[in-house]
């Protein structure tokens, strides 16, 4: 008897316990949507996708956001209306799709007069990454005409041929700036953009040390008054540079006397 | 004597005529208890909506699921009290012993058979029936906010953000300027005395929040309510459900610094400080 | 002596299978190793039938360590009780320190099975996340493999040589095993308490391209709540081994065949009972470190474990704790009835549940009512105008801390029920102790309602004054009380066993409690992580990658409780075949004096 007794008191309490927790509101903490493409992906999600790549990871509303440092890709342009509009018509003989996936697979292809070209790493992203975004682009006033067949296709070309290596063959410190787009945002002796910190008097202001993990790791330590601009910067630049490169560059901007 | 007299007790010489009749009364724990009950129920039912207006503010009633909360604290409590002396257990459980087992009792017993069942076949009834009324709402009021968001196309991050308007230009105009958007846009829900009873908040459920309360944004720092407005309803976390707010997201209407000036303004208007980041390495 | 040395046989079979299943899960985890440089990438993730691997390794980790607290919490106050032994040369707290150890024998090999088991889940189910763990911490695991073989092995000592080294300096050297054995057992817990917090909070240069071979290995060890959780599982551990042997003594009293044994485990029950209540008074304020740390660490985990989806949990936990309190103390009320004394002070009895039961309605009022649509536009919001005010934290610390000032006056009254104190500033002291209470309730009030008019980053701070003024009216209490009742007279010797059988239930409930709480409790502590395994490092790319709802949450606890319960319950009733416990009548007749250095 009183087996059952203590048997009846601890299940009655467990029981009364349990109901308890499922009688008040069940809240169950869901896992964030994770992008993930497939051949039937529908242009509804790639455009998803796209504005979710367009306002956070991607980093395109750094520049683009800004009016005088890249045109505004959302809103009117000189009259030729958002890029959804405007963009069939930029080049002769390039539909809209083309445009945008070629201006983005060659940042320094297609640069509006009056702007640098586009600091775009195009191997940050995967294939499949950068056909969303086409597609968000052509949802803003435009028709989508992204699909699922040139995402399968990307995703073949990520898969044979991983991204990689250098991105120009030259060991000239301006050579390099160029072809890996630091000229994008900062500025030496007049060439350049003013959004990062300037190139010029960079070694005078900063050690070795720092300069070159600035380099490889862009979002340890921000510069002083650049707060807002953390997470522009590609983190990928280590990948991209050879090693030699890396001490090129490091040396030069050292060398950068005030 | 039970905890009843003792009460009475406190109350004092007027209610002492009363008092002996209900000590008359109320002579074993068996009725001393049900007559704790009872009292604890008015006192719920009744008496909590007496405290607000000592303090001048509106009156309102207990939501049943509080009252039943309560009263489940009360009938432990009776039970753990008649329990706790062997002597007024045995005394307490007399009567109930009574009534299951002595002949003369057998109406009482009888009345039960009936009354128990009764009442238990008119729960299921009322439980049962279909009902027009919306079921209650279990949204958090304060979900946990993002890390950082994108307002107006440009990512903010809002750990540890500060309303940069403290440390920019005079508190003064900002408050001019956030007292003309908030009777401009907020007033006609949140209304003129920021209690959150504006024109329209009567249509509204969730009702819009009163700022007055110490238990809004005096609990929050600048970059959450940043956040709420800016986000406003539509931006909710699944929390906020099962239905969202009716304020609108005003990143679409307002700028940064119009929205930093209003959240001076609410906090400059009902004398609230916000709560402030904790500053990072302090040691407690 | 046949029959000794045929246990003796027995024992030891038992006593080196928790070795046996550490040194197997060593070499396995060793040869693993060389399969992965071998370019075999293992998979991510295995598959639980039935049930989800979810549940299956959440299962095997709370019971191992539900009995891994048991089995640190018991030698923390056996060795107290030994050492008591010794001092007052009362053979009741030797006997009751004993008995506390052959319960430890037996759940060690628990422990041992079910960490097993937990250690072949992760291999099998979590592949993944167990390599990248066992990368960055293998060096503790060997050093814990070896603690965990020095600490069987004091164990064997201590309980074996119980009898050998029994008197003068051995007594001495054995009671120095019992305290090396404690020291084993944290630093066990302390190494498996880095790997766990490590998930929680890694250390802020960890990022997801981090390979585990380059994260600092002290860094990930002693990382941001590494020792807050220490702390709170170290105070944890000893009420859950309180609750739990007082368990145990509620069930050998009911099934009790003599007034002896029936007075043994009564007294047994009440030791329990106190070790447990008085740590949980302690145990909120670890706890608040803890959450503070959380804050600390990252806001985002910290909202969302008060105030987003876990909300309602505290709610929860408020009852859960309401339940202990009111089940501590009525224990100790339904025990008067056996102290002749004790009736002066039973009118008092009815105002501290009073109390308590404010506190524990305070406790438990939601901040967001559950409410209807009439009922909330009644209430113009969702806040009540004037129970909202009793929803935020000001309201709720002052309510615990009432609640802790009853239970301790509880236990006073208890103490003090048989005995007449014979000094002569007896009234002056007792009006001291009064004023005491007077004066830290009164703070405790003050900081609670100056609490609304002060912003938050004050108001935190407050909370520390409140528990402050709690404990040193505490201690200030316990000094006085200690010298007024030197040399007391007794109004009579308690009768133990002498006490109704519902009073044991109410330690039952008591343990079941505290072990629910405590699967609620890990419930809330890896359930912040969400998403992730390693917080904002390796995320949870399973099926069961969602951290569930509350509901589904309690379902599983309540069946980790179950099973724990059956286990404890079997292995309880096989040390009872081993040996019977040998209770002498004359020791069990409790002096007035004696009880007093109980407490």
């Amino acid at each position: 008897m009183t087996n059952i007794k203590v048997l009846g008191v601890m299940i009655g309490t467990l029981a009364v316990y349990t109901w308890i927790a499922n009688a008040i509101p069940q809240i169950e903490s869901a896992v964030p949507e994770e992008v993930s493409f497939s051949a039937d992906v529908s242009p509804a999600e790639l455009v998803a996708a796209g504005a979710e790549l367009y306002s956070g990871g991607g980093g395109c509303t750094t520049c683009h956001g800004l009016e005088t440092r890249a045109p505004n890709l959302l809103t009117d342009y000189n009259g030729e209306g958002t890029i959804g509009q405007r963009c069939g018509t930029r080049v002769s003989g390039q539909d809209c799709k083309t445009y945008l996936h070629e201006s983005m697979m060659d940042p320094a292809g297609y640069v509006l007069e009056g702007f640098e070209p586009m600091v775009f790493q195009a191997r940050v992203l995967s294939g499949a990454q950068i056909w969303s975004l086409v597609a968000f682009l052509q949802d803003q006033g435009g028709v989508v005409t992204v699909s699922g067949s040139d995402v399968a296709t990307a995703a073949e070309a990520d898969a044979a041929a991983p991204a990689g290596g250098p991105m120009v063959a030259s060991n000239d410190p301006l050579e390099i700036m160029r072809g890996n787009l630091c000229l994008g945002c900062h500025m030496l002796d007049g060439e350049g953009a003013e959004l990062g910190p300037a190139f010029d008097g960079m070694g005078s202001r900063i050690a070795t040390d720092r300069i070159r993990t600035g380099i490889i790791d862009p979002a340890l330590e921000i510069a002083e008054g650049f707060d807002h601009l953390a997470g522009s910067m590609p983190p990928n630049l280590g990948d991209m540079l050879t090693a030699r490169q890396l001490e090129v560059l490091v040396d030069f901007l050292a060398g950068q006397g005030g | 004597m039970g905890a009843l007299k003792s009460v009475f007790r406190l109350l004092g010489t007027p209610f002492r005529p009363i008092s002996s009749v209900m000590a008359r009364f109320l002579n074993t724990p068996f009725r001393q208890a049900t007559a704790v009950l009872l009292f604890s129920y008015v006192l719920i039912e009744v008496g909590i909506p007496f405290i607000p207006p000592l303090f001048g503010v509106a009156s309102a009633p207990v939501p049943n699921t509080v009252v039943l909360e309560y009263l489940v604290i009360a009938i432990v409590g009776i039970l753990l009290w008649v329990s706790d002396n062997e002597q007024r257990w045995s005394e307490f459980k007399q009567p109930i012993h009574d009534v299951l087992v002595q002949p003369e009792r057998r109406m009482a017993r009888g009345a039960l058979l009936v009354i128990v069942p009764g009442f238990i076949a008119f729960q299921a009834y009322t439980s049962a029936q279909p009902d027009i009324s919306a079921p209650p709402s279990f949204r958090a009021i304060h979900p946990a906010p993002p890390t950082s968001i994108t307002f107006q196309g440009e990512q903010m991050v809002l750990d540890g953000l500060e309303n940069p308007l403290r440390s920019a230009g005079s508190l003064e105009e900002h408050y001019e300027v956030g007292k003309s958007i908030y009777y401009k846009n907020c007033m006609a829900c949140h209304g003129d005395g920021l209690q959150g009873r504006g024109h329209y908040a009567q249509a509204f459920n969730p009702a819009p929040l009163s700022f007055q309360d110490a238990g809004t944004i005096a609990m929050l720092t600048e970059s959450f309510v940043f956040w709420r407005i800016a986000k406003g309803g539509p931006g909710l976390p699944s929390e906020g459900a099962p239905w969202n707010s009716a304020m609108p997201a005003w990143e679409d209407f307002l700028t940064a610094d119009e929205i930093w000036s209003v959240i001076i303004f609410l906090y400059e208007q009902t004398g609230h400080d916000p709560r402030t980041w904790e500053l990072e390495g302090e040691e407690h | 002596m046949p029959k000794i040395s045929r246990r003796a046989e027995w024992s030891w079979l038992q006593a080196s299978l928790p070795v046996a299943i550490v040194v197997a899960i060593g070499l396995i985890a060793i040869a693993i190793e060389p399969l992965a440089a071998q370019g075999y990438t293992p998979r991510e993730y295995g598959d639980f039938p039935v049930i989800g691997s979810r549940a299956a390794i959440w299962i095997a980790a709370q019971l191992h360590l539900f009995f891994a607290a048991f089995v640190l919490g018991v030698p923390m106050f056996a060795v107290v009780a030994e050492a008591i032994g010794i001092f007052s040369s009362d053979d009741r707290y030797d006997k009751l320190a004993k008995e506390f150890t052959r319960l430890l024998l037996v759940s060690y090999s628990a422990t041992a099975i079910w960490g097993a088991i937990l250690v072949f889940g992760l291999i099998t189910l979590y592949p993944g996340l167990w390599g990248y763990l066992s990368e960055i911490f293998a060096p503790s695991m060997w050093v814990y493999v070896g603690i965990f073989f020095f600490e069987s092995f004091t164990l064997y000592l201590y309980y074996y040589g119980w009898d050998r080294w029994k008197k003068g300096r051995a007594k001495w050297g054995h009671w120095g095993l019992g305290i090396l054995l404690n020291l084993w057992g944290t630093a066990v817990m302390l190494i498996a308490n880095s790997w766990l917090t490590y998930m929680m909070s890694p250390p802020a240069e960890v990022t997801p391209d981090t390979a585990p071979g380059m994260v600092q290995f002290w860094s990930a060890f002693a990382n941001a709540t590494w020792m807050p959780i220490n702390i709170h599982r170290l105070i944890a551990n000893v009420v859950f081994g309180g609750a739990i042997v007082g368990a145990y003594a509620a069930y050998r009293f009911l099934s009790a065949k003599t007034d002896e044994e029936r007075a043994h485990y009564d007294w047994m029950g009440y030791i329990g009972n106190f070790i447990a209540i008085s740590a949980l008074i302690v145990l909120p304020f670890a706890g608040y470190w803890l959450g503070r740390e959380i804050y600390e660490f990252n806001q985002q985990m910290g909202t969302t474990m008060m105030g987003g989806f876990m909300s309602w949990l505290w709610v929860v936990q408020a009852f859960l704790i309401a339940v202990l309190f009111l089940a501590g103390n009525y224990y100790l009320w339904v025990g008067m009835g056996r102290i002749p004394g004790a009736e002066r002070f039973m009118p008092y009895t009815k105002w501290m549940l009073l109390v308590l039961l404010i506190g524990a309605a305070v406790w438990a009022t939601p901040r967001n009512m559950i409410a209807d649509r009439a009922e909330i536009t009644a209430m113009g919001g969702q806040f009540h105008p004037f129970l909202g005010v009793l929803g935020v934290m000001s309201a709720k610390n002052t309510a615990v801390n009432f609640m802790i000032l009853t239970t301790f006056l509880s236990f006073l009254l208890y103490r003090r029920a048989n005995k007449k104190a014979v000094v002569s500033w007896e009234k002056t002291g007792t009006t001291i102790q009064g004023a005491l209470f007077a004066v830290s309730a009164a703070v405790v009030l003050f900081y609670g309602i100056y609490g609304y008019f002060v912003p938050s980053i004050v108001r935190i701070g407050f909370s520390v004054y409140q528990v402050l003024a709690v404990i040193a009216a505490i201690i200030l209490v316990v000094v006085i009380d200690v010298f007024m009742m030197r040399g007391a007279e007794s109004r009579g010797e308690i009768r133990w066993g002498e006490m109704p059988e519902r009073s044991q239930y109410a330690l039952f409930i008591l343990a079941v409690t505290f072990t629910w709480l405590m699967g609620l409790m890990g419930f809330a502590r890896s359930g912040i992580r969400q998403h992730w395994h390693v917080f904002e490092v390796i995320r949870d790319t399973s099926v069961d990658a969602a951290t569930p709802a509350l509901g589904y949450a309690s379902i599983v606890i309540s069946a980790c409780v179950l099973i724990f319960l059956s286990l404890v319950t079997f292995i309880f009733w096989v040390g009872g075949l081993a040996e019977k416990p040998v209770i002498s009548g004359t020791a069990v007749g409790a002096t007035a004096s004696a009880s007093a250095d109980g407490d």
